[in-house]
């Protein structure tokens, strides 16, 4: 099977994201791996595994250099990637039209059987760039999935509905976006490191993506600070939300 | 020129979602203009006086071939395509459910449309919207530069009052050229389980962390919450504890929620956790522990055991409810 797993790179949770004229300030902040694309390159690896003469491609869209993220995935079992160097990814329209472009390059005779992808990134939180892919790509798109089990013909999944687990299956290709309980992604050691440094990763120049849709208008930074009212006790607070119309009326 | 609008209607069980409702309604008020059109979908089947639940002009067009819900999110994808086409639709509403989420990306990418979601206000297709971005900690504003924008509609928006004496036309769609479709797979849906509210959707959670103890725990907190309408939540610790499904996981790695109401019991409040509840409308906190980091984003707080206090709330909380 041939699988694509497409891997971005958010600010680590513990650093703050600042404002500064105008901006978001992301000089000081150490960078991760997304964390939901930690389970979309443990599932592929799996996958890879799993099913003999497999093969998983990791790509990132970045507008500046996303080696040592790519480093990371082929540490943890990917065979090659490509880093996709892009002048503008100013919204999730770009950054799905980029990945999309350079799948549709590479894989022009025939779409890849499944693309991988986070549910979400932790930093703008659209998770929008999935099925965007998959809307681009032309194939069907499902998620965020909590087990994948694959044979070479059919995928069977399951996700997470308002009613409860649903399970279903699907045929190839598809896109499917990886939620937190899919697996628990595998930790790398020395060995894996210095193997992945043998491993290709090919930079591709996007000079001119499609512009963006949607333009940023501004930010302001938001403090979650709240001046917290003590109660004395539970009547109090009872009280406290009933004055707030948190409670309905009593009946009569 | 007007703005013509295409609302999603979700069929759940026959009957259209609660939050496809508070959708039509908001574009119906946001269609006030006189050049102004409003259109609906739905897919599935419905009960008998289903749409009788919308007011206002428009046509509702009602697929009713078409297998429900999970079926195929491509074919429906189609179909508010070809309607969208049809009528030079400028703007597609959708509800923030399991679905909604899945079509909304899918409809931008093969329409080249501005996705808005997630937004604070919402002035209407062509305004600017603001949305949390980075865990809650900024808030940015984006406008959407394409003809047609999808709008993702979540409960960070206030649920509209909207009256009208007026009611939509229905009028009969024909999914059947829409179901084979090359490029559509089959989602078989192989089993169904388990059931309960969504607290996505829920206007009051009562949540727990690892405070709380046991599992067992967690039953003064369903109790609470059956007291408010409301729906159980859990930290990531409870989850991982396997005290709680992931299901019910509020935070970074779990949903975000926007209810009027949450209360967090037994959670400490790390980072992680506040970035799902930055939309919440009133925190209240009950944690043993005075310095807890969630006293610092709740707007009530009581410092004291949950086991004890949890048991006086709800004695209270009854009390206020059954008074005459």
């Amino acid at each position: 099977m041939r699988i694509v797993v497409c891997i971005c790179q958010v600010p680590d949770i513990a650093s703050v994201v600042t404002v500064v004229d105008g901006r978001i300030d992301l000089s000081r902040l150490s960078w991760v791996m997304n964390p939901y694309d930690e389970y979309a390159v443990e599932e592929a690896v799996r996958l890879k595994e799993l099913l003999p003469g497999s093969e998983v491609t990791v790509m990132t869209a970045t507008e500046e250099s996303g080696r040592d993220l790519l480093r990371k995935a082929l540490a943890m079992g990917a065979d090659r990637a490509f880093e996709l160097l892009s002048s503008s990814l100013e919204d999730s329209f770009q950054i799905a039209s980029v990945l999309s472009g350079a799948i549709r390059e590479r894989y022009a005779d025939a779409l890849p059987d499944l693309v991988l992808c986070g549910r979400e990134s932790f930093d703008h939180q659209n998770a929008a760039v999935p099925a965007m892919l998959a809307g681009m790509l032309g194939i069907a798109f499902t998620g965020p999935v909590t087990a994948i089990s694959a044979s070479g013909e059919i995928v069977e999944f399951e996700r997470e509905t308002e009613s409860g687990i649903e399970c279903l299956q699907a045929a190839y290709p598809l896109v499917v976006s990886a939620e937190k309980g899919l697996n628990i992604p595998r930790k790398t050691g020395i060995r894996q490191v210095m193997e992945a440094r043998k491993k290709p990763i090919e930079t591709i120049s996007v000079s001119q993506p499609p512009a963006s849709l949607l333009r940023l208008q501004g930010v302001v930074p938001v403090s979650a600070e709240k001046n917290c009212r003590f109660a004395i006790n539970a009547r109090e607070l009872a009280g406290l939300l009933l004055r707030d119309g948190c409670i309905p009326k009593g009946e009569e | 020129m007007g703005q013509y609008y295409l609302v999603y209607l979700e069929l759940r069980n026959g009957a259209i979602a609660k939050s496809s409702i508070d959708v039509w309604n908001r574009f119906q008020e946001l269609a006030a203009c006189i050049d102004d059109r409003m259109y609906g979908f739905a897919a599935g089947p419905a009960a008998e006086g289903a749409f009788d639940v919308l007011q206002g002009n428009g046509t509702i067009y009602h697929a009713a071939g078409s297998r429900s819900g999970s079926a195929s999110d491509v074919a429906v994808c189609a179909m508010l395509e070809e309607l969208a086409c049809r009528h030079g639709v400028t703007g597609i509403a959708l509800a923030s459910t399991a679905m909604g989420r899945r079509l909304a990306p899918l409809l931008s990418g093969r329409l080249r449309a501005a996705l808005l979601s997630g937004c604070r206000e919402f002035g209407g297709p062509d305004e600017a919207c603001s949305r949390f971005i980075h865990s809650g900690s900024v808030i940015a504003s984006y406008m959407p530069a394409s003809a047609i924008t999808v709008f993702l509609q979540g409960r960070e928006l206030v649920s509209p009052d909207f009256c009208a004496a007026e009611r939509p036309q229905i009028e009969v769609f024909d999914a059947a050229p829409y179901l084979d479709a090359g490029i559509d797979v089959l989602f078989r849906p192989v089993m169904h389980s388990s059931q309960g509210r969504d607290i996505a959707e829920a206007s009051v959670i009562v949540a727990g962390g690892r405070g709380m103890g046991s599992p067992e725990a967690f039953g003064l907190l369903e109790e609470l919450a059956a007291l408010f309408g409301g729906s159980v939540g859990a930290s990531r610790s409870a989850v991982d504890e396997g005290w709680r499904p992931h299901g019910e996981q509020i935070g970074q790695t779990g949903k975000r929620v926007a209810p009027d109401l949450y209360i967090a019991c037994g959670i400490s409040g790390a980072l992680q956790h506040l970035a799902g509840i930055a939309a919440a409308r009133i925190v209240v906190a009950v944690n043993s522990d005075p310095d807890a980091p969630i006293f610092g984003a709740a707007d009530y707080g009581i410092v004291g055991d949950v086991r004890i206090v949890l048991p006086e709330l709800i004695a209270a909380v009854r009390d206020l409810l059954t008074k005459k």
